[in-house]
């Protein structure tokens, strides 16, 4: 067995306002391997998304949050970093897309500087040689024209030219994980299968590690190796893909499974 | 673009209409007869009286009145003033010049400490949202006469040296002209930056609870880029929108500001003219100060409205 | 069923914030009618309160404060304390008389223009635009130099100068609200459209009404007293706090606290409406437009 890339340890993550808390994660625990994609399923509510989050220890605007147990990243405790180190890796060493593309882009910006300022920052390179890259990366997603695209701003891109945006970004910095919370979700059906067959090829071009985050069975399948079921802030079940698929155990994972239409058609149309 | 640049002045237009409705039918409502007005208090024969009238055209009907005076306005006339016997556009318009650089120091200084403060209190919270709020309470209770009033005082009694009277034209003395218009602009200044403040405020918490403020910590950006690139910028918009509509105030502010520390601008003018009952110069400011508030708005908005296109065009 | 038990934990956490925002409210809004109490005694009670005649002159002028005089004595020695408690009397009436007729004329052209929508509303609408196009002050400062400073004519032109804006306040939540579901139900059983707008639009407008009401308050009170204080406010020689800022300016060198006292009497009374308005906005969940 090789050593994990990220392992999770009793994590419990706790909203606090007030003196009453609601605790939305009920100590989970489990290993990525380097290279590995696993995916998390469960539906809304039920604290996959505020996982993810915690790896990043990303918290929204306003509200107070609390984590406990251990995120233990290259065998580095990422909850007892200081702020610095934790932002020296967050987008360097673990990146995420997010659901919803057309909120996710600053409107103001151009979409060329918003792959640059992460470049220069965690590259080091210099405001011209981070836009041939951030050009290069607008290509690598499938983005057309890549060098007169970079200078538009967000809102001249469709939902799904957005989302591809926001992996470009999401991997302009080669991370060793990619956390991809609902990526597809906001998105058309057609756009969807296109973006699902995006993120298989860079993970495998560029060895990352895939965290996918969904409610939706459908998503899964041909996309990770692993699969846990989340229900309630805890793991209910955990296995291979095709196993679980052919006889789950849980029966929350029955029910999840009895949502998806047509198993068959999960690769999406060409 | 120029379409709706179009369509904005072709809805000002009825407005603009109606503000000079009103500035004309204001004098024309005067107590007493316009041409008793006009020749001054000295007692008149009636002939002299009737040679007035005619000279000003009160003979005609009342629309014909308005539609001479109206043209006279477009092209430039404003009226003669009743007192100094002198266009009164040759006295309105270096006048303006001088109200507009007021206005523009205290709006620049409202700008830098609303957005200051705004932001401040929506970064921190906690106590320091609540001292900034209780500040800007305080500051909106205390009127900008009275500001002023408290700064001569200070200034003039404790600080004598600083010279709060010294008005210096800006053709004279550039630099010792902006120094001159510091405090007055101050005292215009503070309670508009209420507003700005408020609003900056307000942006910057609804721009902080946006996905893309994640994403961008996310990124691993340093939070000072974050600030910088992604709050401030966004939340900036209707900051300079709100700024821009308080010229209206920043205006009508100016009217005590430059009587109080003796500034030669329109607002005083205005003093002086309801002062000497100089009606044609009253009108004249209003009609002016009014078309320049409307047509900044206007600005405003067509500027709000191409930044907004590019904002939320989802 | 946990998992939705869970979802609803969650959302009370997030209001949870609401009882501390409420209490503070409660604060504000009680400190708020405390001090409109007082100003109400003194504009009703004034020259019962006041120890002195506030327009008896003495030798005694420009008097820093004495036990007789707790805030000395003006330019021709009359008292300020009795003159300031006094002078909050025009001041207030002014301000309380004017808004009351605006209030009432922006709920009527309000209601009207955006119940009726259509060719009322539009008329309505852009007459209103029309004052409001004009900065508030520069106009209040034209109407009064043309008519001159009468009591009457002052109520009148602040009353006019702020009734776009309460007729603003009102027809928003109008337009909106008049579609809503119970609104609907009640016409489709045949209750009257004046019924209607009493009874079901009315009440939910009042909230937004009455922050803009506090708000036009404060802002009455600035602009009466800079008109005073440009010598366009009420007649000599009954005082005002505006006009006796002016007169205290001029001998500020001799006399400096006599201007501290009518700033102090300008400052409570706008901070009174304004301390209530905040209050009622956080009480009434109002959003700032």
């Amino acid at each position: 067995m090789v050593e994990p890339l990220l392992s999770v340890r009793n994590l419990t993550a706790t909203f606090e306002r007030h003196g009453a808390p609601a605790r939305v994660v009920n100590g989970i625990s489990f290993d990525i391997a380097p290279g590995e994609a696993v995916g998390f399923v469960g539906e809304s509510g039920c604290g996959k998304s505020v996982t993810a989050r915690a790896i990043l220890r990303l918290a929204p605007e306003g509200s107070s949050i609390a984590w406990g147990g251990h995120i233990l990243f290259r065998g580095q405790d990422l909850l007892r970093l200081d702020d610095a180190a934790m932002t020296d890796i967050r987008g360097r060493h673990i990146a995420m897309v997010f659901q919803d593309p057309m909120s996710s882009l600053n409107p103001v910006m151009s979409v060329g500087a918003q792959i640059d300022d992460m470049l220069i920052r965690h590259a080091g390179l210099s405001r011209r040689a981070a836009r041939r890259r951030a050009i290069e990366l607008l290509d690598l997603v499938g983005i057309r024209e890549p060098a007169s695209r970079a200078d538009d701003h967000p809102h001249q891109f469709s939902g799904g030219m957005r989302q591809r945006v926001l992996i470009a970004i999401a991997v302009s910095c080669q991370p060793a994980l990619l956390i991809a919370d609902e990526p597809t979700t906001a998105l058309d059906v057609t756009v969807q299968a296109q973006i699902l067959r995006l993120l298989m090829r860079l993970r495998r071009e560029l060895g990352m590690a895939l965290m996918l985050i969904t409610h939706d069975f459908g998503v899964i399948a041909g996309m990770v190796e692993r699969v846990h079921v989340m229900q309630h802030g805890a793991i209910v079940e955990t296995g291979a893909v095709d196993p679980l698929f052919a006889a789950p155990r849980h029966a929350y994972t029955r029910a999840l499974l009895a949502a998806v239409p047509r198993l068959d058609t999960t690769a999406g149309p060409a | 673009m120029i379409r709706m640049v179009a369509v904005r002045l072709l809805l000002t237009a009825p407005i603009l209409l109606g503000v000079s409705i009103v500035a004309f039918v204001l004098m024309r409502a005067l107590p007493g007869d316009f041409a008793q007005a006009s020749a001054g208090t000295s007692t008149i024969s009636a002939e002299a009286l009737d040679t007035i009238r005619r000279s000003l055209g009160l003979d005609l009907p009342m629309w014909q009145q308005y539609l001479g005076w109206l043209g006279a306005a477009l092209s430039g006339d404003l009226g003669v003033s009743f007192t100094l016997r002198t266009p009164v556009a040759s006295e309105i318009f270096p006048r303006l010049a001088v109200t507009a650089e007021l206005t523009l120091i205290a709006g620049l200084m409202a700008g830098l400490m609303g957005v200051t403060t705004g932001l401040l209190s929506a970064r921190l919270r906690g106590m320091t949202d609540w001292v900034v709020r209780g500040w800007n309470s305080l500051l909106l209770a205390v009127p900008n006469f009275v500001i002023a009033t408290l700064i001569v005082l200070l200034f003039g009694l404790y600080f004598p040296s600083v010279g709060i009277f010294n008005y210096v034209a800006f053709a004279r003395d550039p630099s010792g002209n902006i120094a001159s218009l510091l405090l007055p602009a101050l005292s215009l200044a503070l309670t508009v930056s209420v507003t700005v403040s408020e609003n900056t405020r307000a942006a910057v918490l609804e721009v902080s609870s946006q996905d893309y403020v994640m994403v961008a910590k996310s990124k691993g950006l340093r939070p000072r880029a974050i600030l910088r690139d992604y709050l401030v910028r966004n939340a900036l918009t209707p900051v300079v929108t709100v700024t821009g509509l308080q010229l209206a105030a920043l205006l009508g502010g100016s009217i005590l500001i430059e009587t109080i520390f003796t500034i030669p601008g329109m607002g005083q003018y205005l003093f002086d003219s309801i002062a000497s009952r100089d009606y044609p110069a009253i009108q004249a400011i209003v009609l002016v100060a009014s078309t320049i508030v409307l047509l900044m708005n206007v600005l405003v908005d067509i500027a709000y409205a191409r930044v907004d296109a590019r904002v939320s065009y989802d | 069923m946990r998992g939705s038990m869970r979802g609803c934990r969650m959302t009370e956490a997030a209001s949870l914030q609401a009882p501390r925002r409420r209490t503070t409210a409660q604060v504000l809004v009680t400190i708020g009618l405390a001090m409109m109490a007082v100003l109400v005694v003194v504009a009703l009670f004034g020259p019962a309160i006041a120890p002195y005649n506030p327009t008896k002159t003495s030798p005694a002028s420009l008097d820093g404060p004495t036990m007789a005089h707790w805030l000395g004595t003006d330019s021709i020695g009359r008292d300020v304390l009795s003159r300031l408690i006094v002078g909050g009397r025009a001041t207030l009436l002014i301000t309380f008389v004017a808004v009351a007729i605006s209030l009432a004329a922006g709920l009527i052209l309000g209601l009207a223009s955006g119940y009726m929508g259509g060719a009322v509303d539009l008329a309505i609408m852009r007459v209103l635009d029309v004052v409001f196009a004009f900065p508030v002050f520069l106009l209040a400062i034209a109407v009064v130099a043309a008519l001159g400073p009468t009591l009457g004519n002052l109520i009148l032109t602040i009353a006019v100068v702020y009734t776009p804006t309460l007729a603003r306040v009102v027809r928003g939540p109008v337009l909106s609200v008049k579609r809503w579901d119970h609104v609907e139900a009640a016409r489709s059983v045949g209750i009257g459209e004046f019924t209607i707008a009493v009874r079901h639009v009315l009440p939910l407008v009042i909230s937004p009404v009455l922050v803009q009401t506090s708000l036009t308050l404060a802002n009455t009170i600035f602009t009466v007293t800079a008109l005073s204080f440009l010598g366009l406010g009420p007649p000599p020689p009954d005082p005002n706090w505006g006009s006796m800022l002016a007169e205290a300016r001029q001998f500020m060198e001799l006399a400096p606290l006599t201007v501290i006292g009518p700033s102090l009497a300008i400052v409570f009374a706008s901070l009174t409406f304004i301390v209530l308005a905040n209050g009622l906005r956080d009480l009434l969940d109002v959003t700032a437009r």
